[in-house]
């Protein structure tokens, strides 16, 4: 059975199903309690669960992700929100040196297995510090799962999986996407991590996008007279490369369009890998698509300039023929 | 709170094995048989083994600072395992991957180093947390040094240990250097007095003298048991080495220096204090160090003979797999 929920319900459903299955999940960040998180994602949950297991914290997202790692290797499986992926900048350290190396460091005696959730993603005129796609800086360390959701579907699935798996994940969910709408099962569920999905079969040209780009990529590839393979990645780091590289040796076309800056962002990394082991599979050249090398302005005029569009996408669709 | 004679000779009896075992590791280091830099303790013997003899083993020690391998040992990380560690060996606690800055022992309770000095009061928070949440009543002791109390993730730890009320106990272990920038220049009369504005029980105490240690931090350890949140304390010491194995130490005035290696060596104070109490005859010192520096023999051999890591193993560890889900 299937329903029609928002991305954002799904999100709340995942973290409350969670909360609910294993006493050692706990949900804290800035205002997780009764304001119910920016997007909505947290609301009911502090009501539901209690105080101990649903906690505002301080601002300060060095205390959120810090302890967030301590409690991890204490035993617990904390969720530990950022009310923006930006703000993982501001817990530098502890995104970059620390949650991501202590277990390996420890030779595996270590292991963290916490969640930071973080919404990530231009497009409602937040600015240069509310509007970045940080999978890129956050996939550059070794030690990091990064998850992405693409759909209502994708955001309950691949978060629960996140939250139970081993590792700390770095989640994050698209806030262009917080009001979409899309079927998710009535029945419990999860998605495997570190599997790339095909979402559309076709011949002519692997399209590679997740978030708002797989929608946009969507888009365009509806308009063109062109057979168009669509993968969502879903997870970022490790990425499954195998399942690109089988795509494009059917189409023997390869277009990746994400929402990192092109200046080495994830879409270079992912051309690159089919480029270096899959040379042959391709008939030309690959296409990157991503935000132009600029921080992302305000105003919507300009925002949706420095975004690929759906026009642009097709441009760069059809420029591998 | 009275220290029985048993009590007094293992003080003195840890002190000594940091201090037999750093010896042994600043030859080995001169020798060139261990990689990087290493950091010790001279100085420091006496805040270490009093913070850790007032913990339980259920405790957690989230390790800061600069000064390590004394807290490691004072942890009860066997010292061969230590050694091996910093000689980058498969048999070290942490087969090789960590070295120095980074050894940690879930199973002792051992929280690794953060190298990035202040990383590591917010995860110690943390740890705390987890142990409430799972309804024991451990605790988590960190230390940081002067140099790192100046870092805003410190002072974010003060506060969410507050916020929550959490079972923490910060010692900032003060040797008044941060390499070479002295704490005096730093505003308050004493670190401890950061935990004023969070009205957290603070204070400042001569760290070189194990007693005194052991007894502050073993009542800052029992309000946090019995659910009174977390203490700060200064622990006053001298550093009574370099920065770190190398250190030419041109910024320090070498008459006080001489004086304070003269006063405030914890471990030959303490040697002095238990000889003129008659808990212990200089018959009985030169036993233990004998048996330490067996101990120590041993751990050399041990780290010695050790395997280098097999080189593939530089991949595992990054992730634990399969991912969630994976396979299925
Ligand atoms: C965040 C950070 N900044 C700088 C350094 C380089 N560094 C290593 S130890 C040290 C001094 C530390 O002084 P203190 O905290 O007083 O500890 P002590 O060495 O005196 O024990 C510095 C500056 C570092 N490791 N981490």
């Amino acid at each position: 059975m299937t329903r029609e929920i928002t991305y954002i319900e799904a999100i709340a459903e995942a973290l409350g199903e969670e909360l609910e299955r294993d006493d050692d999940v706990v949900l804290f960040g800035e205002d997780v309690e009764e304001f119910g998180g920016n997007f909505g994602e947290t609301a009911g949950l502090h009501e539901k669960y209690g105080g101990d297991r649903v906690r505002n914290t301080p601002l300060s997202e060095i205390g959120i992700a810090g302890m967030a790692l301590g409690a991890a290797v204490g035993g617990i499986r904390p969720v530990a929100e950022l009310q923006f992926a930006d703000f993982a900048a501001t817990a530098g350290d502890e995104v970059f040196n620390q949650i991501p190396k202590q277990p390996y460091v420890s030779g595996g005696r270590l292991s963290a297995p916490l969640t930071i959730f973080a919404p990530s993603g231009a497009g409602i005129g937040a600015g240069a510090q509310h509007s970045q796609s940080v999978h890129s800086w956050i996939g550059n360390v070794p030690g990091w799962v990064v998850v992405t959701a693409t759909t209502p579907y994708d955001a309950k699935g691949l978060l629960k999986s996140s939250i139970r798996d081993d590792n700390p994940v770095f989640f994050l969910p698209h806030k262009m996407l917080s009001e979409m709408k899309g079927e998710v099962p009535e029945e419990e569920y999860t998605l495997p991590l570190g599997e790339s999905v095909v979402e559309q079969e076709g011949e002519d040209v692997t399209v590679v996008a997740t978030q708002v780009m797989f929608h946009r990529a969507k888009e365009a590839a509806a308009d063109l007279d062109l057979d168009v393979e669509l993968i969502n990645p879903r997870t970022f780091a490790p990425l499954d490369t195998d399942t690109i590289a089988e795509s494009v040796e059917k189409t023997g076309h390869l277009v990746v369009v994400d929402e990192t800056v092109e200046r080495y962002g994830t879409q270079g990394y992912i051309a690159n890998e089919i480029v270096e082991n899959n040379f042959f599979s391709l008939d030309g050249p690959p296409k990157t698509i991503g935000v132009k090398d600029v921080p992302i302005p305000v105003s919507p005029a300009l925002e949706q300039e420095v975004l690929p569009s759906v026009k642009r996408i097709r441009a760069g669709i059809k420029s591998v023929f | 709170m009275a220290i029985d004679e048993e009590t007094s000779k293992r003080f003195l009896r840890e002190m000594l094995r940091i201090r037999e075992f750093e010896d042994e590791i600043k030859t080995r280091f001169q020798e060139g048989e261990i990689p990087g830099f290493v950091h010790l303790d001279y100085g420091h013997e006496g805040t270490h083994v009093g913070m850790s003899q007032a913990m339980r083993d259920d405790d957690w020690l989230a390790v800061g600072g600069a000064r390590l391998v004394g807290q490691y040992v004072a942890k009860g990380v066997p010292l061969g395992e230590i050694m091996a560690e910093l000689y980058g060996k498969s048999g070290g606690s942490n087969k090789g991957y960590g070295g120095q800055m980074h050894v940690s022992d879930v199973g002792r309770k051992l929280y690794g180093h953060a190298a990035t000095i202040g990383s590591g009061q917010n995860p110690a928070v943390g740890l705390a947390f987890a142990e409430e949440m799972k309804g024991t009543d451990n605790v988590a002791v960190t230390t940081i040094g002067d140099g790192g109390t100046s870092r805003g993730s410190f002072h974010t730890a003060l506060v969410f240990a507050s916020y929550w009320d959490l079972p923490v106990v910060f010692v900032i272990e003060n040797n008044q250097w941060a390499i070479s920038t002295p704490s005096s220049a730093l505003s308050p009369d004493n670190l401890s007095d950061y935990g004023i504005p969070h009205k957290i029980p603070n204070e400042s105490i001569d760290g070189s003298n194990v007693e005194t240690v052991y007894e502050t931090v073993s009542e800052a350890i029992e309000r946090a048991r019995n659910g009174e949140g977390p203490s700060v304390i200064e622990s006053r010491v001298a550093r009574l080495g370099p920065h770190f194995e190398g250190d030419k130490q041109t910024y320090r005035d070498e008459t006080e220096f001489e004086e304070e290696r003269e006063l405030k060596d914890p471990l030959k104070n303490y040697r002095k204090q238990l000889l003129d109490d008659g808990v212990v005859t200089e018959q009985d010192i030169d036993e233990m160090i004998e048996a330490i520096r067996a101990e120590v023999q041993e751990a050399i051999e041990f780290a010695r003979e050790s395997p280098e890591p097999e080189p593939e193993t530089a991949y595992e560890n990054v992730y634990r797999t399969p991912l969630y889900g994976q396979g299925e």
